[in-house]
């Protein structure tokens, strides 16, 4: 039997799918130990569990861990007296996560991967204790369920696993061994049942029924009756049943010994034991006659099997296919494909039969099925649905399937519009698979169809030959590029083909040795890249050769700053700086070289972290220094660039190494400049001012702003000295901002003398005027330096005084002028600080009490300091550096005081707040026993914001080992988020960098089952992809779809909650909205049984809902629940309509009358569809009369409905025709075009239905009626009708015959044109409109005809027509309307191609309303004259 | 200076197919504006890139006019186009050697 594709028969129908693999339906299953399934009773509906009662029962056994609960492993190891109970529910998790995941890919497609089913493997052999459950799962999963590999390969990974697990100590029971032989049947493995006898013997294990069963068809697969009657007996002797599997497996036993007599004989002996011949059996009866060819003796087979009820499911017909295939007789298989009938689930199955073929090697059969499957007719361009069978090329290229076949498969893909680019996606494939040979061989049949080959296609085939540094095998891709006539580019080279040789010369002579090209500029870049990052003085040669050629500095702009980075040889980087400096090839043409080199010289400064400027500052130094004795000078602007970015990097000690570079002839306007005193002064300026300066005393001017002015400028070169004399020899000029400037000088040069004496002299001069705050807060720090603690306090009063007003980066110069009085101890820095405080020049904060504290740890003093600290929180409430106290008391081994600390902060904070600075404080002293102590103390709870705050402090100080104890003694604390612990810790290994510190993490992780949320593994993937390590999970790539999860979710969780009134008439809604009928329908019954009343609203828009779907009966039974909830309830107007619509549909005219009438009575106005789909429904019936009813109540109603005049006569004439009665629809149809003031109404409707119900009586009277009434009253329109209703139909001919005999029908241009333009809004019509064109060729003007075309074309997408049209238009001299202008502009666009004229750039509508408004006017301007 | 301006006008489309790369990218998108930086990601593994690409114009102009436009159609495939909003992680303009193409 070994029925494949049997084993998932049920699998789309239960959601504990794996149960069903084992496929013993019909002997009962053996295995029902595995139904752990918790996690698809979570997911999935009732409804699938109520068809599968048996399976319900068996879920509640054993396994209540529920996949996904995150703390089960907590709880679990509570039980500490019984170990093996973690160890134990570990197990059951993972196996409800591996379940999950196999059961998922069973579920959705029929089949396991072999890349899923081997990290299921590798993962559970690394949690390290198979359970009994896992080896199962594995085991039953290597058969048919992975149609990808072959059966040897699938036996072999079957071995595989059953002797690995065994190793870690899985144990086997009985249902393993059914299991192994199970998956042998079904990879029709050849073994020796005696053995395997022998071996379950061996290991003690009783074979049971489903054993012996399953040996029998082992004898039977390879035709041994004999073997298979010994089991039958002992089977007999041992009183088991004998089940229908057996039967089944006999049959193909006979037919396999070659006596299908006897094959065929085993079904009249089933029933002669009672027992009916399932789908099975006839299954195994169809195979046999398939293997023999026996096609006669097939069909009658499948009839047989109809005729007894046994009906087969595509599956089974499938399984048929299989065996045709593989015994040869491909010639019938396709009769039998007819056969199929695209069941529910067809195409999964169908392609797991494509698969099993390919890899057989049956690919022609398989692309036979593929054939099959339902064309996906999107007209959505962007869904890849478009392409059929990218699974097919896929696995043809797995399986090394011919190149010439493939292609062909492709082309008759590509040619039945069942895939776009199938070649190209084989070559991704095969690219994939990295399979050089198959990837270049199609890449030429690709040239020779003229698509684009480009560099990139070639990289997936050298990345392993790069990273094994194999020469040979990148020679070898390249030789294949050349070959295609594809040029390396530099990317190619740089990043694929260098890399692989030691040094730039081999590489050449290697790929010269090749025969392959070294002149393109991709080559010459890459050397050049390749020489900046390795060797510097090489560059410099290989660049002042007057013979390189012109390149652009952008293009190794990169590399040369990271070699710069690298190298220490100062000497070549200026040469080659120089170099860039007069050497043009290496700009961008019409640049100036040296600005290339300034720009260079800002992305060498701003690609350097602080620390690496820092580091080499020397060398930088020298650097610079060098470039300034060779001449090389910098534009102003990117002076200032770097000067901003060594500020920000905190090297402004550089500044004045750059400075000296700029231009002379710029440097003037530099402005006021933090650099060291330049020996020349700064060129220009002082001179300049100072010149100014005396001239204005000379003339006896005001000095003051030129004087303030120098001073400034003096101050940023740092010459205090010089200042101080100008202030000395024009004292009297001296502004209030010019002592500032000086005296924040003075400051800076810790000159406080100086800088007080300017100070008082300042005052004296007006002492109303103070500094600003910073000028205020550096005085006092100088001040305090300089031990001048009574002067400090002074000036902090003074600035109160002067009420000046601090920000909060004042208050961190605060923090740091108080830092300043650290080193004189406690008492100085306690004045100040309460002085600050006093006086309310800042708040008091933890920051600022620090430095108090730290006054009394620097001096040794922990009592002092522990009592500073508990001051402030007295005086403040801030607990400055406690933890920092408690570490050291903690050191130290001072219980006492520690004691003493503990009692304080527990008593002022809380006692949670005092466990938490124990507990980090122990985990800062490596003391972790003590700290797992503290944090499991009994009630304690996390606290993130702590957490948080320790664990940043371990990520910036990179303390791994603390860290991550922490991360592990907290996996028990109450309310811990544990994915934010260990996201800390991951944020610490991508701070290292240390990706197997990651991977370890993950385990953990894994280990703890925790749910991790998305940016987690984003950076865990970030880690594991940054050292080149494979990712092991699917990393979730964008934020959106995230959001689209959540919700999507949403609704879910509201449905569930749904419990009142309100909240069901909402989801109701919701769902009625969103066309969910059924489901609404049966939220409302589930409302109704928990006795909701619902509004009247509600119970409509339900009913509403069903009809739209047709569900009449459904909808009557919800009228029926609102009539009894709300007595007086009555349908709308809409609800009413719609009924109408389904009765009449129905063909429930009757009903559908009653309904009209007593909508009319109750004055609701019936919908215009209701009465036409009951007007049509009625003359379909003959009901001529009811017609005449049904106007009549219309006519009382008195509203018109704007319903067609035509609509009751034609109808009663179809139901006249219907009747038989042509003369009475002649009759009254000729009554109203011969009567005088008719409009020419349209009768297309009948014609129509006439036509299509091919009445030629009735067409023969009617055109005989037409072409009288055309050429006898002149009335065409019947005619008409009846000519464009054949042309509609395609029937030219007769078409053409009534052209020839009614002569007016040309000129009815109205009728005509009106009919081309409806068949421009459809696509596929212009055909139509060309066989008008060609009856009638003048029938209307082709300013008119063209855009209808165009129109047409367009929503055909036919771009070759349209620029044929277009071309035509142009070359008849027609003006091209902009509206067609822009249909055609947006179809080359949609085709990937450009438009050779501009697009219009205004929407649609626009040209749509400026088109009508013409012709509007037009048709005025003909109407005045 | 450049360090302020580098996260403006930019755009990260996705879905892009695997036969473009950042040439094609950039040519595709040169239709809008001139494309300051165009940052395709490879990856080193499979030789494929990743599907995404960052998309920086020198004007707002260009990303309005890439921005407004429907469909993006590239080799039959619909690119999906969006405003950038999150920085490159740590990718500088400058940086030619990451396999990538600008």
């Amino acid at each position: 039997m070994a029925a494949l594709l049997r084993s998932t028969r049920f699998l789309k129908f239960s959601p504990l799918g794996l149960l069903q693999i084992v496929g013993t339906r019909r002997t009962g299953p053996p295995l029902s130990r595995l139904c752990s399934g918790s996690i698809g009773v979570g997911r999935t509906g009732v409804l699938t569990q109520s068809q599968r009662p048996s399976v319900d029962i068996a879920s509640s056994y054993v396994w209540p861990c529920a996949a996904g609960c995150v703390r089960n492993y907590a709880v679990a190891t509570e039980k500490k007296d019984e170990p093996s109970v973690a160890v134990r529910s570990k197990q059951a998790q993972h196996f409800d996560w591996a379940l999950a995941k196999l059961d998922s890919s069973v579920r959705r497609t029929g089949r396991i991967t072999k890349t899923l089913h081997l990290r299921i493997f590798h993962d559970i052999c690394r949690t390290g204790y198979p359970s009994g459950n896992q080896a199962l799962l594995l085991l039953r999963s290597c058969g048919s369920l992975l149609p990808e590999m072959s059966l040897d390969e699938r036996t072999e990974l079957a071995h595989r696993v059953w002797e690995k697990l065994q190793e870690l100590g899985a144990q086997y029971d009985v249902s393993h061994y059914n299991a192994l032989l199970k998956v042998y049947l079904q990879n029709e493995f050849k073994f020796s049942p005696n053995d395997f006898l022998g071996k379950m013997e061996t290991a003690n294990i009783q074979p049971n029924r489903v054993t012996y069963q399953r040996l029998i068809a082992a004898y039977c697969q390879n035709g041994d009756i004999e073997g298979a009657s010994t089991i039958l007996g002992f089977m007999k002797s041992k009183d088991l049943p004998i089940t229908e599997a057996v039967f089944n497996a006999l049959v193909t036993g006979h037919s396999r010994a070659g006596d299908i007599e006897s094959a065929k004989n085993i079904l009249s002996v089933m029933r002669g034991a009672g027992i009916d011949p399932g789908p099975d059996t006839f299954v195994s009866l169809l195979n046999a006659y398939a293997e023999k060819g026996d096609m006669d003796s097939l069909k009658k087979t499948l009839e047989e099997a109809e005729n007894a009820d046994s009906s087969l499911m595509d599956r089974d017909i499938m399984e048929v296919i299989f065996t045709l295939a593989r015994a040869g007789h491909q010639q019938h298989i396709p009769e039998i494909v007819e056969r199929l009938r695209h069941e529910r689930g067809y195409i999964p199955d169908a392609m797991n039969l494509c698969l099993s073929l390919i890899t057989q090697g049956h690919d022609d059969t398989a692309f036979l099925i593929l054939k099959t499957f339902p064309s996906l007719q999107s007209d959505d361009i962007n869904s890849d649905l478009a392409n059929l069978g990218n699974f097919f090329l896929r696995h043809c290229v797995n399986m090394d399937t011919p190149l010439e076949k493939i292609c062909h498969y492709c082309k008759e893909l590509h040619n039945n519009n069942m895939h776009t680019s199938p070649l190209t996606f084989t070559l991704s494939c095969a690219l994939e698979a990295k399979k050089t040979d198959l990837s270049l061989q199609l890449m030429k049949t690709m040239k020779e169809q003229n698509l684009p080959i480009r560099p990139h296609y070639f990289w997936p085939l050298l990345t392993q030959n790069t990273k094994d540094k194999n020469a040979a095998g990148v020679v070898e891709v390249i030789k294949g590029m050349q070959a295609l006539d594809v040029t390396p580019d530099l990317d190619t080279i740089s990043s694929y083909i260098l890399p692989v040789f030691n040094s730039i010369e081999v590489a050449r002579q290697t790929l010269k040795d090749a025969g392959i090209s070294l002149e393109s500029e991709g080559f010459v870049t890459s050397e050049i890249r390749f020489m900046a990052t390795s060797n510097l003085a090489q560059l410099y040669t290989l660049l002042s050769d007057p013979s390189h050629p012109s390149i652009d500095l952008v293009n190794f702009r990169s590399s040369l700053i990271q070699g710069f980075r690298k190298s220490d040889d100062v000497e070549n980087m200026v040469k080659i700086t120089k170099l860039l400096y007069q050497d043009e090839r290496y700009s961008k043409t019409g640049n100036n070289p040296a600005d290339t080199v300034s720009y260079f010289l800002y992305n060498l400064i701003d690609s350097m972290s602080e620390s690496t400027l820092h580091a080499q500052e020397d060398k930088l130094r020298n650097y610079f220094n060098q470039l300034k004795a060779q001449n090389i000078f910098l534009t102003e602007n990117i002076y200032r660039g770097i000067r901003n970015l060594l500020q920000a990097k905190h090297v402004p000690e550089l500044i004045k190494d750059v400075i000296v570079l700029v231009d002379p002839n710029d440097r003037v306007s530099v402005g006021p400049i933090s650099t060291a005193p330049h020996p020349s002064g700064l060129d220009g300026k002082v001179p300049f001012l100072e010149a100014k300066l005396a001239e204005l005393k000379a003339e006896n001017q005001p000095l003051a702003s030129v004087l303030k002015q120098i001073i400034q400028v003096l101050s940023a070169e740092e010459n205090l000295q010089r200042a101080l004399e100008l202030k000395q020899q024009y004292e009297d000029e001296m502004s209030m901002g010019a002592y500032a400037v000086l005296i924040n000088l003075c400051c800076r040069h810790n000159n406080v003398e100086e800088a007080l004496n300017l100070k008082r002299e300042m005052s004296r001069q007006d002492s109303s005027v103070g500094l600003d705050a910073s000028k205020y807060i550096a005085l006092v720090k100088v001040l305090i330096k300089n031990s001048r603690v009574e002067e400090a306090t002074d000036i902090l009063k003074e600035m109160k005084e002067k009420d000046v007003a601090l920000n909060d980066s004042h208050v961190t110069m605060l923090f740091h002028a108080l830092n300043a009085a650290v080193p004189k101890g406690g008492p100085v820095v306690q004045r100040l600080q309460e002085t600050i405080f006093t006086l309310g020049l800042a708040k008091p904060s933890a920051n600022l009490c620090a430095p108090l504290v730290s006054a009394y740890l620097d001096s040794n003093d922990l009592s002092g300091a522990l009592d500073a600290a508990l001051d402030c929180q007295k005086r403040y409430g801030h607990l400055p550096r406690i933890h920092d106290i408690v570490v050291i008391l903690v050191e130290k081994g001072d219980t006492e005081l520690l004691q003493k600390a503990m009692d304080m902060v527990s008593q002022e904070r809380g006692e949670m707040t005092m466990l938490y600075d124990l507990f980090f404080a122990f985990l800062q002293t490596g003391r972790y026993r003590e700290a797992r102590k503290i944090i499991e103390t009994p009630g304690l709870r996390a606290r993130p914001g702590r957490l948080q705050w320790y664990a940043e402090k371990c990520i910036s100080n990179q303390q791994m080992e603390v860290l991550e104890q922490m991360v592990d003694m907290t996996s028990k604390l109450f309310e811990c988020d544990r994915d934010e612990m260990y996201c800390y810790l991951l944020r610490l290994c991508k701070e290292t960098n240390d990706w197997q510190k990651a991977e370890a993490v993950w385990t953990k992780i894994q280990e703890e089952n925790i749910i991790p949320r998305e940016r987690t593994l984003r950076m865990l993937a970030d880690v594991l992809k940054s050292n080149g390590q494979e990712v092991p999970f699917e990393v979730p790539e964008t934020w959106y779809e995230q959001a689209a999860n959540t919700q999507q979710v949403k609704p879910e969780t509201a449905h569930r909650a749904a419990e009142n009134g309100p909240q069901y008439q909402m989801r109701l809604l919701a769902l009625c909205k969103k066309g969910k009928a059924t489901e609404a329908f049966r939220m409302l019954k589930e409302a109704d049984k928990k006795g909701v009343t619902l509004g009247p609203a509600s119970y409509d828009h339900v009913i509403r809902a069903l009809l739209a779907g047709g569900a009449l009966k459904d909808a009557t039974a919800v009228k029926d629940i609102a009539q009894s909830r709300l007595p007086g309830f009555q349908l709308s107007d809409t609800a009413n309509s719609l009924l109408v619509v389904t009765q009449s549909k129905l063909g429930q005219t009757k009903d559908a009358l009653e309904t009209l009438k007593s909508m009319l009575q109750q004055d609701h106005v019936p919908s215009q569809l209701a009465i036409t789909r009951l007007v049509q429904a009625l003359s379909s019936q003959g009901d001529v009369a009811a017609i005449t009813d049904v106007q009549s109540c219309l006519e009382s109603l008195g509203t018109s409905l704007n319903l067609s005049t035509m609509l009751f006569t034609n109808n009663k004439a179809l139901a006249h025709i219907k009747q038989g009665d042509l003369d009475s629809a002649v009759e009254i149809l000729e009554e109203v075009y011969t009567s005088p003031d008719n409009k020419s109404p349209s009768m297309g409707f009948v014609f129509r239905k006439v036509l299509e119900e091919n009445n030629d009586k009735a067409i023969d009277k009617l055109s005989a009626m037409a072409e009288r009434l055309a050429n006898h009253f002149a009335c065409c329109r019947p005619a008409t009708d009846l000519f464009l209703n054949l042309l509609k139909l395609g029937k030219v001919e007769e078409a053409k015959f009534m052209l020839a005999r009614v002569n007016g029908l040309a000129e009815q241009k109205d009728a005509l044109v009106s009919f081309v333009a409806r068949a421009s809004q459809r696509p596929g019509q212009v055909d139509k409109i060309k066989t008008l064109h060609n009856l009638i060729p003048d029938f209307v003007e082709k300013e008119v005809l063209y855009p209808y075309m165009m129109k047409c074309h367009v929503m055909d997408k036919d771009l070759a027509s349209a620029k044929a049209l277009y071309e035509r238009m142009q070359e008849e001299g027609l003006v091209v309307d902009e509206l067609s202008l822009k249909r055609l502009a947006v179809l080359y666009r949609t085709q990937g191609e450009t438009a050779p004229f501009p697009e219009p750039s205004e929407s649609f509508k626009f040209y749509a309303e400026k088109l009508k408004e013409k012709t509007a006017k037009v048709q005025d301007g003909e109407q005045s004259t | 200076m450049a360090a302020p301006s580098r996260n403006l006008f930019e755009l990260f489309v996705s879905k892009v197919p695997w036969t473009v790369a950042g040439k094609e990218m950039r040519e595709y998108f040169g239709q809008f504006g001139q494309v300051r930086k165009c940052l395709l990601p490879f990856d080193k593994e499979t030789g494929f890139h990743r599907g995404f690409c960052w998309v920086g114009f020198t004007t707002e102009e260009g990303l309005n006019n890439a921005l407004q436009k429907e469909l993006h159609l590239l080799e039959g495939a619909k690119l999906q186009v969006q405003k950038n909003r999150r920085p490159f992680s740590g990718q500088k303009s400058n940086n030619e050697n990451d396999g990538s193409s600008i």
